[in-house]
C-alpha cells in the first residue's frame, strides 16, 4: 500500500497505472500512485461573513424573542389587573387596522385586480377568527381549571420555546404551522389562567375562573403577535430593509422596557439574552470559521445541480 | 414371506368342514369369515358362496378346509385333501387341530405350473434356517425354492379376532373417500371384509338353508335377538320392539345419533327444568323479584354517575363537560325506570308464558335467559354506545388535528402521511380545537371506560351462556356413551397379545381392539353447530377498545353492500 516508492514488490511499471475501473492491471487492488489526493479539496463551501450581515440577520431572531417577551408582559399586566381586557381589546383592534393599512400600502405594485378579491378574502378570514374566537371563548376558560398551574406553566414555556425554535427565520411569511401552533396552544393555556372578574367571585376563592373577555382579549393578541405580525415583518424587510432594521430595534427596546416595568430582574436577563444574540453570537459564528475543516472530493455523493426555476412559476 | 391368517375365535372349536374367507390382495393374508360343514354339497356350496359375494361385494372364495377330528371321524383328512381338487384355487390352506392341543397345524398347498397342488411348506420350526422342508407330492418334479428365493420358510402366524366386535368397530381415522382396494392397508381391508360380509351371517348351523356354517352367530349373543324377533313379530309389544331396534340400528351413522342424543337429552332437561319451576309458583317469585332487581341496578347506577360527576377516584375532570354528561345519563336511567314500571304489571304473565317454552330444550331456555338479560340492560348497552361514540369522535379529532399541528396531512390516496401547507385560518381554528379536545379528552375517557367496563361484564355473563348452550348441542353424547360402554366399536387400532408360540407349531396371536381415545371421540364427532364465535383476537378487541370502535362480540360477518 502506498505510492510506488518503497517496497520493491511493486511490479515494474511496464505498463502504467491507469484509474479505471473495468481493466485487468498487473497491481494490486489497493495500489495508488503518486497523485493520490490530488483532487482533494478543502472548505469548498466555505463562506465569507461579514460580521454586520450576520447581525442583521440574528436580528430577527432578537426580535422574535422580544416578541414572546412582549406578550408574555401584556399576560402579567392582565393578570395583575392592571389593564382591563377592554382597553386591551380596543388597542389591539386598533392596532391590527393600522398593520393592515400599512400591509396594503407596502403591497408591491402591480396586480391591483387581486387588492380587492384578497381585500374580500381577507375580511372573510377576519370574520371567522373573530366568531369563532369569541364563541369558543367560555369554553376555553374553564379548560385548564383542573390542571395544577405548575404544569399549565411548564407547559407553556414548552411551547413557547417549540415556537422560538421552529420559526421560519428565512421566511416568516406563510407561518410555519408548528411554530404558529405551539404559541396558541401556549396562549390558550396563558388565557385560562387569567384570574376572572372580581365582582362574581367571592375574592377569596383562588380558582377563579377567568371572564370570557379576558379569553377572547388574549386570543386576540396571541393571534396579532404570532400569526400577523410575521407576514407584516416580511413585507417590511422586502420593500424596505433598512426599515427593518430599525423595527428590530424598536420591538427589542419596548420588550425589555415592558418587562422590566413589572420585572426589573427579568428585564436586565432579557437584555443580556438578547445582546448575546445579536452581538455575541455572529462574533462566535465568524471566529470559528477558521477552525473548519472540510474535505471534499471525487468520492463524494454525487450532487444533482440541475436548474429546476424553470418548473417554478 | 410371512402368511398371515385371521382366524375368528368363534370358529375355534367348530366341527370340520371347509374355510369361507377372503384372499388379501397383495399382502399375502387370508380372512376366514366362516366354516362351512359337512354334509354339504360342492355345488351347493359353489353356488351359495357366489350369491353371497353378489350379494355382500366381497370378494369370497373357499380358502381351504378345516380338520378338528372327534371320535368316529376319521378318514375326514383325506376326505379333506381330496377337496382341493373340486375347488379350483391358488393357494388351499389345510389347517387341523387336535382336541386338547393349544396350537393349530397348517399346510399350505400351491398350484404350480402344471395345474396340480403342490404341498410348499411344513410347519414352522423355531430354529428355522435354510433346512428344506418342501417334500414334493403330486406329479411334477418341481423345485419350489427356485420360487422362493432359495431355502427361505415361509412363516404361518394365525391372528384370532373376535368376529362380533370386528363387524360392529369402525375403524377411525374414518377415510370418506372410496378406497383403493389395491393400495389400502391390511387393517381396513381386514375390518372392511368382516362389516361387509354381514349377509354371509345370516344363515347359520342351526338354521335350514343349503349350507350349514359356524361363525359368529353361532354362538348365540344377543346380535341374534334381531332375528328371534322378526320371527316373533306377530305380538304388539314385539312389534314396538323390533320398531325401536331397527330404530337404534338405522341410526347407525355415528353423526346422526349423536344429534338425536343431543337433542333428545336437551328435551329431556328442558321437561325437567319446566316441572321445577312451574312447581310452587316460582315463576311468580321470580317475576316479583325481577322489577326490584331492575329498579336495584338502575340506584346502582345513578351512584355511580354521581360519584364520576364528583372527582371519581381524585382524577381531574372537566367540570362544565362532566355535569352535561352526568346529567344526560340521569335522565336516560330516569326514563328506563319509568318504562320497567310500565311494564311491571305484565311481566309476570309474559314471563309464565314464556317460561313454558322451555318445553323445547335446555338450550332454548339459556338462549330465552341471554335474550331476557339483553333487554333487560338496554341501558347499559345505550350508555356504552354514547360514550364509545363520543371517545371515538374525541380520539379521531387528535388524531387528525394533531398531524395538523406538525403540518402534516394524511393522504387517503396513498394511505400515508403527507406534509401539507395551511392556510392562515385553517392552523388557526385547527389549534383552538386541538387545545379543547385535548383538555377534554380525560373526562370523556372516562365516562368511556366506566360504561364499557358495565357492557363487557353483560357480555361476558351472555357469552358465559352462548358457550353453555354450543357445548350442550355439540357435544357427541352418543359417541361418548358407545366409548364408554361398547368401546370395541370405536377402533382406533389393534394390538396383539401372544397366545400361543409352542415349538412345532405356528405362532398364535390375539388380535385385540385398541378403542379410541377420549379427547379424539370428542374431536371427531363433534357436531357442527351454527355457533357465532368472536372472530376478533385478543390483540384486535383491544385495538378497538383503544380506538372506541363499537364491539360486536357475537355477529356474524355478513357481505355488505355498498
Amino acid at each position: 500500500m502506498g505510492a510506488d516508492s518503497g517496497s520493491g514488490a511493486a511490479p515494474g511499471p511496464a505498463v502504467p497505472w491507469r484509474k479505471v475501473l473495468w481493466e485487468r492491471q498487473p497491481f494490486p487492488d489497493n495500489y495508488v500512485d503518486r497523485r493520490f489526493l490530488e483532487e482533494l479539496r478543502r472548505n469548498e463551501g466555505l463562506r465569507q461573513y461579514r460580521y454586520w450581515a450576520v447581525v442583521q440577520e440574528a436580528g430577527l431572531v432578537a426580535q422574535q424573542i422580544s416578541c414572546v417577551a412582549l406578550f408574555l408582559t401584556l399576560w402579567l399586566y392582565m393578570e395583575q389587573g392592571l389593564l382591563s381586557p377592554s382597553t386591551l381589546l380596543w388597542t389591539g383592534l386598533l392596532c391590527a387596522l393600522l398593520g393592515y393599512g400599512l400591509y396594503q400600502a407596502l403591497a408591491p405594485r402591480g396586480d391591483s385586480d387581486n387588492h380587492h378579491r384578497t381585500r374580500w378574502s381577507d375580511l372573510q378570514s377576519a370574520s371567522i377568527f373573530l366568531s369563532f374566537t369569541f364563541g369558543f371563548s367560555p369554553v376555553l376558560r374553564t379548560l385548564t381549571e383542573s390542571v395544577c398551574t405548575d404544569t399549565v406553566y411548564a407547559m407553556t414555556a414548552l411551547m413557547l420555546l417549540a415556537h422560538l425554535v421552529a420559526f421560519p427565520y428565512a421566511q416568516p411569511s406563510p407561518p410555519g404551522s408548528l411554530s404558529l401552533n405551539a404559541a396558541l396552544f401556549a396562549s390558550v393555556c396563558l388565557a385560562s389562567r387569567l384570574p376572572g372578574d372580581l365582582h362574581t367571585s367571592g375574592g377569596l376563592d383562588s380558582s377563579s375562573s377567568p371572564s370570557s373577555l379576558h379569553t377572547f382579549t388574549m386570543l386576540c393578541w396571541a393571534l396579532l403577535v404570532f400569526a400577523l405580525w410575521p407576514c407584516l415583518l416580511q413585507r417590511l424587510r422586502d420593500c424596505a430593509p433598512w426599515v427593518f432594521g430599525c423595527v428590530c430595534v424598536l420591538v427589542g427596546v419596548c420588550g425589555v422596557g415592558g418587562l422590566g416595568s413589572l420585572w426589573p430582574g427579568g428585564a436586565v436577563l432579557l437584555a443580556a439574552l438578547l445582546g448575546t444574540v445579536t452581538l455575541l453570537c455572529p462574533l462566535l459564528l465568524i471566529r470559528l470559521q477558521s477552525d473548519k475543516d472540510n474535505i471534499q472530493g471525487p468520492w463524494d455523493e454525487a450532487e444533482i445541480q440541475e436548474d429546476l426555476t424553470h418548473f417554478l412559476h | 414371506m410371512v402368511l398371515k391368517i385371521f382366524f375368528p375365535q368363534c370358529c375355534n372349536k367348530a366341527d370340520s368342514g371347509l374355510l369361507v374367507g377372503r384372499w388379501i390382495p397383495g399382502q399375502n393374508s387370508a380372512v376366514v369369515l366362516a366354516v362351512i360343514h359337512y354334509p354339504f354339497i360342492p355345488g351347493q356350496v359353489k353356488q351359495y358362496i357366489h350369491q353371497m359375494r353378489g350379494q355382500s361385494g366381497v370378494d369370497l372364495t373357499v380358502l381351504g378346509s378345516w380338520s378338528m377330528p372327534k371320535e368316529g371321524q376319521e378318514g375326514m383328512e383325506s376326505f379333506l385333501r381330496d377337496l382341493s381338487t373340486i375347488f379350483p384355487q391358488g393357494q388351499w390352506l389345510q389347517l387341523s387341530r387336535e382336541m386338547g392341543k393349544i396350537g393349530f397345524r397348517c399346510h399350505v398347498l400351491t398350484r404350480d405350473q402344471n395345474g396340480k397342488l403342490v404341498q410348499q411348506e411344513k410347519e414352522l420350526k423355531e430354529d428355522g434356517g435354510g433346512e428344506k422342508g418342501g417334500t414334493k407330492r403330486g406329479g411334477g418334479e418341481k423345485e419350489v425354492e427356485g420360487e422362493e428365493g432359495g431355502g427361505e420358510k415361509d412363516k404361518v402366524i394365525f391372528i384370532h379376532y373376535e368376529q362380533r366386535k370386528v363387524m360392529l368397530s369402525q375403524l377411525h381415522p374414518i377415510d370418506n373417500g372410496v378406497p383403493d382396494p389395491q393400495t389400502e392397508s391390511q387393517l381396513p381391508q381386514v375390518f372392511g371384509t368382516v362389516c361387509q360380509s354381514e349377509p354371509l351371517f345370516f344363515l347359520d348351523k342351526y338354521d335350514d338353508g343349503p349350507v350349514k356354517m359356524t361363525h359368529w352367530q353361532s354362538e348365540g349373543r344377543e346380535g341374534s335377538i334381531i332375528v328371534e324377533l322378526m320371527k316373533q313379530a306377530s305380538t304388539p309389544v314385539c312389534l314396538l320392539t323390533t320398531w325401536m331396534l331397527t330404530l337404534w340400528t338405522s341410526l347407525c351413522s355415528s353423526r346422526k345419533a349423536n344429534i338425536f342424543v343431543s337433542f333428545f337429552v336437551d328435551v329431556s332437561l328442558g321437561l325437567l327444568l319446566v316441572s321445577w319451576m312451574y312447581r310452587e309458583n316460582r315463576i311468580g317469585k321470580l317475576a316479583n323479584t325481577l322489577v326490584p332487581a331492575a329498579d336495584h341496578v338502575a340506584k346502582e347506577l345513578e351512584e355511580l354517575l354521581q360519584w364520576l360527576m364528583g372527582a371519581p377516584a381524585g382524577l381531574k375532570m372537566n367540570r362544565a363537560l362532566d355535569q352535561v354528561l352526568g346529567r344526560f345519563f340521569l335522565y336516560h336511567i330516569h326514563l328506563w325506570i319509568s318504562y320497567i314500571h310500565l311494564m311491571s304489571p305484565f311481566i309476570e304473565m309474559i314471563l309464565w308464558y314464556v317460561g313454558l317454552s322451555a318445553c323445547l330444550g335446555l338450550t332454548f331456555a339459556l338462549s330465552l335467559l341471554s335474550d331476557i338479560t339483553a333487554l333487560l340492560t338496554f341501558h347499559i348497552y345505550c350508555f356504552y354506545v354514547y360514550g364509545a361514540r363520543l371517545y371515538c369522535m374525541t380520539v379521531y379529532g387528535l388524531s387528525s388535528l394533531w398531524r395538523l399541528f406538525r403540518g402534516k396531512k394524511w393522504n387517503v390516496l396513498r394511505q400515508r402521511v403527507d406534509s401539507c401547507s395551511y392556510d392562515l385560518d385553517q392552523l388557526f381554528i385547527g389549534t383552538l380545537l386541538f387545545t379543547i379536545l385535548l383538555f377534554l379528552l380525560p373526562t370523556t375517557a372516562l365516562y368511556y371506560l366506566v360504561f364499557t367496563l358495565l357492557r363487557l361484564v353483560v357480555v361476558m355473563f351472555q357469552g358465559v351462556l352462548h358457550l353453555s348452550v354450543d357445548f350442550i348441542n355439540s357435544f357427541p353424547l352418543f359417541a361418548m356413551g358407545l366409548r364408554l360402554f361398547r368401546s370395541y366399536r370405536l377402533a382406533e387400532g389393534v394390538k396383539f397379545r401372544v397366545l400361543c408360540e409352542e415349538p412345532g407349531t405356528p405362532l398364535h396371536l390375539m388380535m385385540d381392539i385398541n378403542p379410541l381415545k377420549v379427547s379424539s371421540v370428542v374431536q371427531t364427532y363433534r357436531t357442527p353447530t351454527y355457533s357465532c364465535y368472536p372472530k376478533d383476537s385478543w390483540l384486535a378487541l383491544c385495538k378497538k377498545l383503544f380506538l372506541g370502535e363499537l364491539i360486536y362480540p357475537w355477529r356474524h360477518k355478513t357481505t355488505k353492500i355498498d
